[in-house]
Order: C-alpha cells, then structure tokens, then sequence
C-alpha cells in the first residue's frame, strides 16, 4: 500500500546466528521502521538493519533511531524495584535499595491506601506519557479511573501534542494529526511548514520535502531560527518567536484579497468566513510586518506561492503550538488550507508533526484529564456510558474531570494531591518552570515512577519500578500519519523488569481491583479490549485488527470494522466532523506572548531539540554516539548581539529569566533572529533550560509557552575549572 | 545491475546519521569511518558529508609500501588488512581527501570499506541507506545519468571527475547548486 517512487524492493543483511524482527523507532512520531538484530544463541538484541520494505521511511532514520537498539540492554537498565526509606534524600540519586516486587507492591498498597483514606480518593494522581503504545496508553486511564478510583490523569502530551489536537477540534470537529499520508508529501505542489525544525525533529521526513524542490514545487519556512530545513526554502518567514497568529492571519488577509478563496468550497463545507474576513482586514503586510519582524516583501510571496499552488500542505509543530496560543495559531494556519479549499483531495491538507511516538495514540484513548478512549470526553453522560460497559462499572463511578499536567504541580503544593504514580515521563526536565515543578516533586508524600533508566524525575520518588524498553514488549502505535502499526517484540525482558499494562493488572489486583484487571494476560488482551473501548468514538480503532496491520502497511483511523481497510485520506467527500459537516474557518483576534521583552529582560528565549535528542534527553543522554555529538546544551546567539554583550563564541554566559538562571556556553550563529536567543531543552539539574521557561498556559490546551519568554544574558568572566 | 554512491551535498541537514549507521557496519568495531562537516558553522547551518570516493587509481593505495590496500572486484578500496599495514600512514597523507583514519593504538589504518559486506552482494551501504535527505544514495548508472540531465548544471561541474584531485572516482558527487538547474512549476 502506498508504494511510492522512493520504494525499492531490497534484501536485508542477514548474518549467521541472527533473526531480524520488524519493528519501529522507540521514539518520535515518524516512527521509522527498523529491523531489529537478535542473536538467536543469546537471544538478545544487538544491533540495527534498515527496514527497506516499510513504505513511508523507506529505510532510513536519524542518528535516533540508528542507535535506539542501545537502550535495551544498556549498562544503566533498572533491573529490579527500587525503594528509598529516606525521604530526606529525595531530589538524588542516593539512597535507594533494591526490593522485590512484592515488597514494592507492598509498599505502594500501603501508602496508596493510607492516602485515600485520609484524604479521598483524588488525593492519589497519574502522570504519564505517549512514547508508549497504545494498549499501555488505554490502561494508564483505566488504571487511574477504574484502579485507582481518582480523577487526576494527565500526560505530557499537554507539553506536546494538546494545542494541535484543540486546533484541529475546533477547525474539523477531529483531530488526526495529519489529513494525508506521508506518501503524498513530495507530490504537493507548496509545503508551507512553520515552527517545525523538520530536519531535525522529524529528519525522515527531509527527502520527500527536498523532492518537492526538486519537481519546482516551493518550501515556504517560518522559523524565527535559519533551521537546515529553511536554509534551502524558497521563502523563510523569519518570524518574531510568539507572533504566529500575526503571521497567519496576515497571509489569510492576502489570500482573500487577492482572489485566492475558493467560494464554492468556503460556502458548502465552511462557517466563519465572513467574521475571519474581517477579523484578518486589519492585517496587512506592513502591519503584519509590525508585529512579526518579518519582511512586508516576504508575506506577500509567501501568499502569493501558497494562494496559486494547485496542491499545497500546510504543516506545523510545536514552534506554534508551545505558545499561550497556540490553539489559535494551528487554526489560524488551518485557515490558510480552509479558505483556499486545499484541503479533502490527495497532495493538499494540513499535518502537525507529532512530537512523540505515539502522541497520536496517546492522546485518544484517555490518559488526557478530560478524555476517555476513542477520544471521547468525560463530561459527556453518553461517552461516560458507553466506556463503563466496557470497563464494568456503573456510569457514576467514572471520576470527573481532572486538571492538565502543569496544573497538577498546583495541585500538589495546595495538597489536593499529595501521591503521584509517574510513568513514562519526565517533568523534572520536560515541565517549564522547573524550580517550581521540582519543588512539588519533593514535597509528595508518596511518590512511584515507573522507569527503565533513574531519570531526573525518579530521583524523587519513593519507589522505582522498573519497566521494559519498547523492544521488550508487543502493541500498537498510531504515528504521526494516523497510521496504527505494529511494535514487535525482540528480547524478554531484562532483569525483573516488567512492561507497564502488566504492572498495571498486578497492582490493581492488590488495590483490591482485580475483577476489572486480571482478564488482562497479554497486551494482545489489552488491545482487544481498548480496540472495544475506542468502538463508537471519533478515534475508531475497533476494525484495527493486529492482522490488518501486518497485511496492510498499517491502518489509518477511523476504521470501523474488520471490512474497512481505514482512511488514509480524512474529508475526501468534504464532511468534516462537526454537527453540520462543515470545518470552521476562526476569526482569532492576535494577541502577544504571555511576556515580553522589556528593559531588564531585553531578549527572547526559545527553546527546541537538537536531532541528536528525544524529549528530556533521559534515553538519548546515555547512548555514546548521540551523547558525544552533542554532550551538553548551549546558547546560539547571533553575532550582534553577542557584540553587544562583549561575548564570543564557545565562552560562558549566565542565562537569566525572571524564573530561573543557567550557564551556557555561547554559540555564535547567524542563522538566529538579533532578538532572540535558543537554547536546547534536553539536559537535566542545573542544565535545564526549563528552569528558566514560563509556566504560562494556553487557555483551551493548557500547554505551556516553551516557546517565547523574555530572558537576559550576562557574561560570566571566569568559568570554574570542572 | 551494478550500483554506485551517489551523493548530492546540498540535500545534507546535518543530521549526521550516516556516521551512526557507519559505526554500525560489520567489522567496524563501532568507528565510523566518513566525515560530515559544518561548512561555515558561525554563519548557517550548511553541512555535507565527506566520504571516500573510491577512487578508480587510488592514491591511498598506490602509496602503501606494503600493498595493505586492496580494491575489491566492485571497485571498493578496501580497509587496510591488519596482518599487511605496517602502521606507515602514508595513505593518509596521500588521499587528497583525508579519508583514512588512523588507529594509534592498534598501530592500524581503517577506512571507509563502502560496506563490502552489503555491497559485494548488492545491498546498499549502510550510510546511503538510511541518510534522511538523500545526500547519500545507492543507484544505477542510468538512475545517475537521469540526475545528471536533471540537474543541468550552468557551470558544468557536477561530478568529482578528472580533471579534479585525484582522477575518476567511483563514487559520483553532485556538488551544491542543485536546485540551479530546476524549471518552478509555476
Ligand atoms: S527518532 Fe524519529 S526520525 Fe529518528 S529514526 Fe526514530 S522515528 Fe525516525
Ligand atoms: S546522513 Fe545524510 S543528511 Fe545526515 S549528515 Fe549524513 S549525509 Fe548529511
Ligand atoms: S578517496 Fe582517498 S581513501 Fe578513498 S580511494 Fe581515493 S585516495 Fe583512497
Ligand atoms: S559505505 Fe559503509 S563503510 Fe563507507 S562510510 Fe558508508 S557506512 Fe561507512
């Protein structure tokens, strides 16, 4: 299925003494896919070979994903439970012992209950994760709703994936991160791409983008930073950090007035027209220009390419969506795609690049505080309904809505929650505001964090249970697509380590909730029954049988049932979601980060990945290769600026917000804005650009503004010898 | 149908995920044996990989006195043969692109082997198969020939061929400019 020009029919190597499993990437949503090399004497993994037949990476994958094998049997792997008495040491890495599993159990039993009985059931909360699949996903929600019995789960899509999924809700009525396959990107006529480092974050994505060039079809960027990928754009809207909504509504504003509306398509599938129209008036190129920094000359031809492309794709990442408005920015750029009807038709569409592996996945099937599977909603009697049959309770046991993932560190220095079941996630590094966020950490009464390496956040917790890489377990993993694919497993499990559905089950049936659980043997068990909890919702996944996948290349959702082969392309027939079938194009009033740069923080920080990374750096931070090309964070500043300050390149600066301070060493770069600096957010402790980012939030995803917070920088003129 | 390295070094970002594969190879004890660099590091983010170009007479080779640089029936230039490199690192010297790399410790040339093991039965090497943007890629002559029509460069200089350096190479090179030779569809 979707066999394109890049596939090639090749044999793999096959050396004496080893099977190749079929699997993907453990972690970013394009979810290369990979052979996995298993010594069949040792049975043990021990090496990579490129999975040349997997249809939309063709075989290749960043440096990431070359050496993700690593992880599985790396020096580092937590091999039995962990338990810390001293609760004076929590915020290190000292202290812990080693348990057995009972003994853990034991423990969690105990101060779980003890919790909830002093202080109620949502006394106990849920942190999770998406770089897990999604039979894992599912149960964390059930786990929290139906084991635990509270209302506080939520997952770190909130600093991922939550202003795409509110945009796409708002402009669609469904948020499938991206209306068309990936196959169909270098056969466009325009990609439009903003505040995506594409070539770093989702470097497989680089040959069907430079194929667009290739055929004369144009790359328009907008980056505050000249990335690789808009160095070679035909246009590099080199915006402002925080002003996107600007931006796009200026293009919108161009688009329709320079007779680029499709009216048949806007009057039949659209609402909001008219309102957006004269909402967008005001933005003219210069005024536009204004508030972005942006050349007047550069939106006008950005408009001008995008409004005559026959197929364009609008594509866009977290550079947008880490902002108080970043709801508002993916719809405003949604717009674009709306207005001029490139939309519902193979080659044009809108796509977000999902951050994690299986943020798509992960974020459906309710993990998320207001979420239950198939995307169904939790204030709603019927969705509540439908998932009690399949969990066997009764409608009024289902815990209420909770609160996003930042908000639960709020909730914690008021003591709501006073206990935290952490998996799969690591805000001590990945949460904005770090002091604060690491404060509430420490001062849980009782803390699990389910783990295969002692990441900075496990450092606060009680007990450490140790969990399974991806390669040690089976499940399914929706990528950046849509597509739902198949993670095979390649190793048992190393040590005592468990995978967490399992983890799950065991601790339930000691929380005296077996009867909900222990039909779960296997994740197959668990799929099946998540695939029943999804049937009926938005995110249908009941036809997603494992079979399907493996026949098909993977299965793009909605897909009913075992006859329907799935929906690569969503709005073919121009029905979106919504009760009437049409899409909502959004009038969005601009309006300016949460803060600005003034006087005595003149600057504007940024952060972003590196390619060498994944998310808070605690898998990537401890593979060789990855750690030797790029061992700790720096601060790129453009040459300017660093004039201004008297600095030069590689000396050390002390990095300032009104939240935080770090040093870096300074890197000198034009290809950065004079009024902005970046730094990269994978490092942990006193290296954590979060210490300094803003815990401001988008009303509607409650994301935080990793994006945009205003910063100063001083020189440091001696750096102590290490 | 034989198979060669292909290369386009305005496609690279950087991602220096060839010198991961690289380390990946049979033999290669975890040593990657190309080079990516940052053109003008202080300035953009250009990058292109260095690797070797298998050079059709190789000065590497012809510069070992101990005949440990053997070319392979495809026309690899292979690593030098542990029991033959009597640690003299000429060839080092000698390649005009400073391919070989040299281990002090184990008194020993190693270099780019174009993954023999793969290629000798036709699998794409390593680096080519997984680079992201297309810099490396593994083709046909006549996949090649098409590029080159494609990519009609104004200066003419598209490959590393003579008179450049060191002669005709194996490996074919399209240097940057690409993009200088495409028709926009609109
Ligand atoms: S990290 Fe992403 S782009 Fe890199 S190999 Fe893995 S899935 Fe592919
Ligand atoms: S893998 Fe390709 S894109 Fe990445 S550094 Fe190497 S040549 Fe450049
Ligand atoms: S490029 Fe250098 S190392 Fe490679 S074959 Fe030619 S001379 Fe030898
Ligand atoms: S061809 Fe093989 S040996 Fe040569 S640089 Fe590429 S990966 Fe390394």
């Amino acid at each position: 299925m979707q066999r394109d020009k890049f596939f090639k029919e090749i044999e793999n190597l096959r050396h004496p003494n080893e099977t190749l499993v079929k699997t993907h990437c453990s972690y970013c949503g394009m979810q290369c896919g990979m052979n996995l090399r298993v010594n069949t004497e040792t049975n043990k993994i021990i090496g990579v070979e490129p999975r040349y037949d997997w249809p939309v990476t063709v075989g290749k994958m960043c440096p990431k994903g070359v050496t993700a094998y690593q992880q599985t049997n790396h020096d580092d792997r937590i091999l039995k439970p962990l338990i810390r008495d001293d609760a004076s040491l929590k915020g290190t890495k000292e202290g812990f012992r080693e348990a057995t599993w009972d003994e853990a159990y034991d423990l969690i039993v105990k101060n779980f209950q003890q919790l909830q009985r002093d202080y109620g059931k949502d006394s106990l909360s849920v942190y999770s994760g998406v770089s897990m699949t999604n039979e894992k996903c599912y149960l964390t929600g059930k786990f929290a709703r139906v084991g635990l019995q509270t209302r506080y789960i939520d997952y770190n899509g909130r600093f991922c994936m939550a202003s795409a999924a509110g945009g796409f809700m708002r402009s669609f009525g469904v948020d499938r991160g991206s209306t068309l396959p990936w196959t169909d990107l270098h056969e466009t006529d325009c990609l439009f791409i903003a505040g995506s480092n594409t070539a770093e974050c989702h470097p497989t994505s680089m040959f069907r983008v430079w194929a667009v060039q290739e055929r004369g079809g144009y790359l328009i960027v907008a980056d505050p930073r000249e990335t690789p990928i808009a160095r070679r754009a035909d246009v590099h809207l080199d915006l402002r950090p925080g002003t996107d909504l600007a931006l796009a509504n200026g293009i919108l504003n161009l688009l329709i007035q320079n007779g680029y509306a499709d009216e048949e398509f806007v009057n039949n599938h659209t609402n909001g027209f008219e309102e957006t129209k004269e909402l967008v008036k005001e933005f003219t190129p210069e005024y536009t220009s204004e508030l972005t920094g942006v050349a007047p000359e550069k939106i006008i031809r950005a408009a001008e390419i995008y409004g005559k492309a026959p197929n364009a794709i609008v594509m866009f990442a977290r550079g947008i969506e880490q902002q108080v408005k970043g709801v508002d920015n993916v719809s405003g750029y949604t717009n674009m795609a709306l207005v001029t009807g490139k939309i519902g038709r193979p080659k044009a569409g809108v796509a977000t690049f999902t951050g994690q592996g299986n943020g798509q996945g992960g974020r459906e099937h309710g993990q998320k505080a207001d979420a239950l599977p198939g995307y169904r909603k939790i204030n709603n009697p019927e969705h509540v309904k439908a998932v009690a049959k399949v969990w066997g309770i009764e409608p009024e046991e289902m815990p209420k809505e909770g609160v996003s993932a930042y908000e639960m560190f709020g909730l914690m220095e008021q003591k709501v929650i006073r206990g935290l079941y952490l998996l799969c996630s690591n805000p001590a590094v990945s949460a904005p505001n770090l002091n604060y966020v690491r404060e509430q950490l420490k001062n849980l009464d009782f803390m699990v964090c389910s783990d295969f390496y002692l990441s900075e956040s496990a450092e606060f917790a009680d007990v450490i249970l140790p969990t399974t890489t991806w390669s040690e377990d089976e499940g399914t993993v929706t990528n950046l697509e849509g597509r739902c694919i198949k993670i095979n497993k390649a190793q048992d499990p190393l040590g005592e380590s468990k995978p967490d559905w399992q983890i799950h089950v065991e601790l339930c049936e000691r929380l005296g909730r077996g009867k909900y659980f222990s039909h779960l043997k296997t994740a197959k068990d668990v799929g099946d029954e998540f695939r029943l909890a999804s049937k009926g919702g938005y995110a249908d996944y009941y036809g997603i049988t494992w079979d399907k996948i493996e026949k098909q290349d993977g299965v793009f959702w909605p897909c009913k049932d075992e006859n329907d082969p799935g929906t690569p392309h969503m709005f073919l027939d121009k029905k979106f979601y919504h009760p009437d079938g049409k899409a909502k194009i959004c009038a969005l009033p601009y309006r300016p980060p949460a803060e600005e740069p003034d006087e005595e923080y003149p600057l504007r920080l940024t952060t972003g990945r590196v390619v060498y990374h994944y998310l808070s750096g605690n898998q990537t931070r401890r593979i060789n290769f990855l750690r030797d090309m790029c061992p700790e964070p720096y601060v790129e500043v453009h040459p300017e600026t660093a004039e201004q300050y008297n600095i030069k390149h590689e000396e050390f600066v002390r990095l300032y917000t009104r939240r935080g301070e770090a040093e870096y060493k300074v890197k000198i770069t034009e290809a950065i804005r004079k009024d902005t600096v970046f730094v990269p957010y994978h490092f942990g402790h006193d290296k954590s650009i979060n210490l300094l980012t803003i815990g401001a939030l988008d009303p509607m995803s409650r994301m935080p503004e990793f994006k945009a917070c205003a910063a100063q920088i001083e020189k440091l003129e001696l750096k102590k010898v290490q | 149908m034989k198979k060669r390295l292909y290369l386009e070094l305005e496609n690279c970002i950087g991602c220096r995920s060839c010198l991961a594969a690289c380390t990946q190879c049979g033999g290669h004890e975890e040593r990657n044996r190309n080079y990516v660099y940052d053109v003008n590091p202080l300035v953009n983010r250009q990058t292109m990989p260095l690797m070797c170009l298998h050079c059709v007479n190789p000065a590497c080779a012809r510069s070992c006195p101990a005949q440990a640089i053997q070319i392979h029936e495809t026309g690899a230039v292979l690593s030098a043969l542990v029991e033959k490199c009597i640690g003299c690192q000429n060839c080092t010297i000698a390649c005009p692109y400073g391919i070989p790399k040299f281990d002090t410790e184990q008194n020993l040339m190693y270099k780019c082997d174009l993954c023999i093991d793969r290629t000798k039965d036709g699998i794409p090497p390593m680096c080519a198969s997984v680079c992201p943007s297309n810099t490396l890629q593994w083709l046909t002559d006549e996949e090649i020939e098409a590029k080159q029509k494609q990519f009609n460069l104004d200066n003419g200089k598209w490959v590393t061929s003579m008179p450049y350096l060191e002669g005709e190479t194996n490996v074919r090179v399209n240097l940057p400019g690409i993009l200088q030779g495409v028709t926009k569809l609109f």
